[in-house]
């Protein structure tokens, strides 16, 4: 989406000249000063020979209904050509960790699965992964509110414990990002920021100590600019979180940060309509990840300065009028994300605004990236558009604002406190607002929305229905109710007990909750005791 | 001043869709209370205790959720306070919504369009002509 007419600027409102020339370029890219892909500080990309030496990967939200619906659908992607897969869950029972006999559930049993696969304990994440090789496969268990995580991660490291696989072999990111759920998509019930806080710097020292290849908490930007932060305000609010885990790991004083680091230096972020600016962000964010680590950490290993990227496409780009159209935003919005130099791809399903993807749609979000791949020569040659004038000009000012952003949080007192007291959430609203002004007024132009209009359902799409919540709910009551009349019932409720005595105390949760699983805890009990201990966080209304 | 709650039926999360139409209202002349996630029978209470003039449902879920809202408010006897709703609603929801006189407004609506709608919904209702 572009400003037309007689102002021309970038979504973040950077003034957009007519063309740029050398005189644009800032200094610093000057004369070999940006470095080379590979090389720190990484604006040109993150790895020398990118795409050459390794494709991004192809990696999709996935999910809906019963466990056995998540595995197939698993399947169809993979066999499609997908290189990583994710396991998405239903929002209402598993991000709020509720039991589907919870009376929030029982209300609303119809949207059951709806947004991803439901749940009731660790037998079900067996299902899930039937004939998945996890030892080999890239993975994102879990949609990854802090307070699911320990759950969804505790569920797939257990699984692959009962295969016999080392945790150290696996591959992949528990997310656990706080712009989901304390700024665009409150729940109903969660646990305070601080204890979210605490949870993901217990996954990050776990992790640490065990999982060389996992990223436990993986921040998503992706998730800020959906709910209305801007590009500068996205990365610089990234990064505000990510000084939060990293001062929070250094203050309890387990490692150093050269180890921990490389749990939270992957990230996501999201590539929008906004082809010049979001190419320059992806640049610039690697840019500022590697000069903060250098300057203010201390970091030398010049390694472990890379920031490495997953690009979301804009789901909120996606319309509900002519879906088919969207087959070609996403097309343009994953071009941006491979002109970025990201590591890792998901592009929205041209029935976004309708529905979870139907499979069809699935396939098409592969295809694009696939046809990226194979036949246009993107992939031959790293950073391709460093050195535009252009590119240039736009990665140095949107670093500089970032940079702004960052600071402007730092002083009023982190990122965490900026969620806390609604700055953010305002900052996210008034992004919202302007937007959905500027469409209403045509300033921002959207095709076959408020530009070119036609009324012709050839151009009609079919919401995905999936499996009905009726039947997803009345399954997962028989798998609850199977899991609590063939459980050693002492066992469980000693692993509550240790759970609720270590959400009490410093020790890390991690162990606990790995133990609850595999007595057979359900998720709504492990949810209960999280809720009994921590309390529940009311988000902000000053937003408003 | 008229009074309008926007409430979500489902526990999808999103609020984006439902922040900006609240502001929209607010900026017209509404009195927007926003209820956040609700139940049928919060939403009935509600009714009741606010003496609400209009009802704006985003049903991020299943179109059934919806209805049972409807069914429960007609139960309660509040069923003459006009309710309309938005979000990512399949034609066929949009339909059934229809029936039970809920005027739907899919992603991409114009914010003008809604906001007359509400205007419109809120004069028609013969407790607000009083």
């Amino acid at each position: 989406m572009v400003l037309h007419e007689d102002i021309w600027e970038t979504s973040s409102g950077i003034p957009l000249k007519p063309v740029y020339t050398d005189a644009d370029v800032p200094d610093s890219s000057h004369h070999g000063l940006l470095g080379q892909p590979g090389e720190a500080p990484f604006v040109r990309g993150a790895y020398p020979e990118m795409y050459r030496s390794k494709l991004w990967r192809i990696f999709q939200l996935s999910g809906f209904g019963d466990p056995n619906d998540m595995n197939q659908r698993l399947k169809f992607l993979l066999d499609a050509g997908e290189t990583g897969i994710i396991v998405k869950h239903d929002r209402m029972t598993d991000d709020h960790l509720y039991d589907v006999d919870h009376p929030e559930i029982m209300e609303r049993r119809e949207d059951v699965g709806l947004t991803g696969t439901v749940t009731v304990g660790l037998r079900d994440y067996e299902k899930i992964l039937e004939d998945i090789p996890i030892e080999s496969v890239y993975c994102k268990p879990g949609g990854g509110v802090p307070q699911s995580a320990p759950y969804t991660q505790a569920c797939y490291w257990s699984v692959a414990e009962k295969r016999g696989i080392p945790l150290k072999a696996l591959s992949g990111t528990g997310q656990s990002d706080f712009f989901l759920t304390y700024l665009g998509c409150p729940m109903r019930e969660q646990i305070p920021p601080e204890a979210a806080l605490r949870f993901n710097l217990d996954l990050i020292d776990w992790c640490t100590e065990r999982m060389p290849k996992w990223v436990p908490v993986s921040i998503a930007g992706y998730n800020g600019a959906d709910s209305g932060l801007n590009a500068y305000q996205e990365l610089g609010s990234v990064f505000a979180n990510a000084i939060e885990y990293i001062d929070g790991a250094l203050a309890r004083g387990n490692h150093p940060v050269e180890d921990f680091i490389h749990g939270i230096g992957g990230v996501n972020f999201r590539t929008s309509m906004d082809i010049f600016e979001d190419i320059a962000k992806l640049r610039a964010a690697r840019k500022i990840w590697s000069d903060l680590l250098q300057s203010r950490y201390g970091i030398s290993d010049e390694k472990k300065l890379r920031l490495r990227i997953h690009v979301v496409t804009a789901g909120s780009s996606m319309t509900y009028q002519e879906p088919f159209n969207n087959i070609v935003r996403g097309t343009v919005m994953a071009l941006v994300a491979a002109l970025g130099g990201t590591q890792s791809l998901g592009v929205s399903g041209y029935d976004e605004a309708l529905s979870i993807p139907s499979d069809h749609a699935h396939l098409m979000s592969i295809r694009i990236q696939q046809i990226l791949q194979e036949e246009t020569n993107l992939t031959a040659v790293a950073d391709p558009l460093g050195g535009s004038f252009l590119i240039e000009n736009l990665t140095d000012e949107l670093e500089r604002r970032s940079l702004e952003f960052l600071e402007e949080i730092e002083n009023r007192g982190g990122f965490i406190a900026s969620i806390a007291d609604g700055w953010l959430m305002r900052k996210a609203e008034e992004g919202n607002s302007k937007l959905a002004g500027d469409i209403e007024t045509g300033k921002r132009r959207v095709v076959g929305v408020n530009v070119h209009p036609i009324d012709d359902s050839i151009l009609e799409v079919e919401a995905f229905e999936g499996r009905s919540g009726q039947q997803s709910w009345e399954n997962a009551m028989e798998r609850l109710t199977e899991l609590r009349h063939t459980r050693s019932e002492t066992g469980t409720k000693r692993s509550l007990d240790d759970l609720c005595r270590t959400l009490d105390s410093n020790d890390n949760l991690v162990p606990a909750v790995m133990k609850a699983v595999q007595a057979d805890a359900s998720i709504g009990e492990i949810g209960h005791s999280f809720r009994k201990v921590l309390g529940n966080w009311t988000p902000p209304s000053n937003f408003f | 001043m008229p009074r309008v709650l926007i409430a979500k039926t489902s526990l999808d999360g999103h609020w984006r869709g439902v922040n900006v139409v609240a502001r929209a209202l607010r900026d017209a002349g509404f009195e927007v209370i926003l209820g956040g996630e609700m139940l049928a029978s919060d939403i009935a209470a509600m009714a009741e205790q606010e003496d609400l003039d209009l009802i704006g449902l985003n049903v991020g879920g299943r179109v059934e959720v919806a209805e049972r809202i409807i069914a429960t408010l007609s139960d309660a006897g509040l069923g003459d306070i006009p309710v309309f709703a938005g979000g990512t609603l399949p034609s066929s929801g949009i339909e059934r919504l229809a029936q039970l006189n809920v005027q739907c407004f899919p992603p991409g609506s114009s914010m003008k369009e809604i906001v007359s709608a509400a205007v419109k919904l809120t004069q028609d209702d013969p407790l607000n002509k009083a």
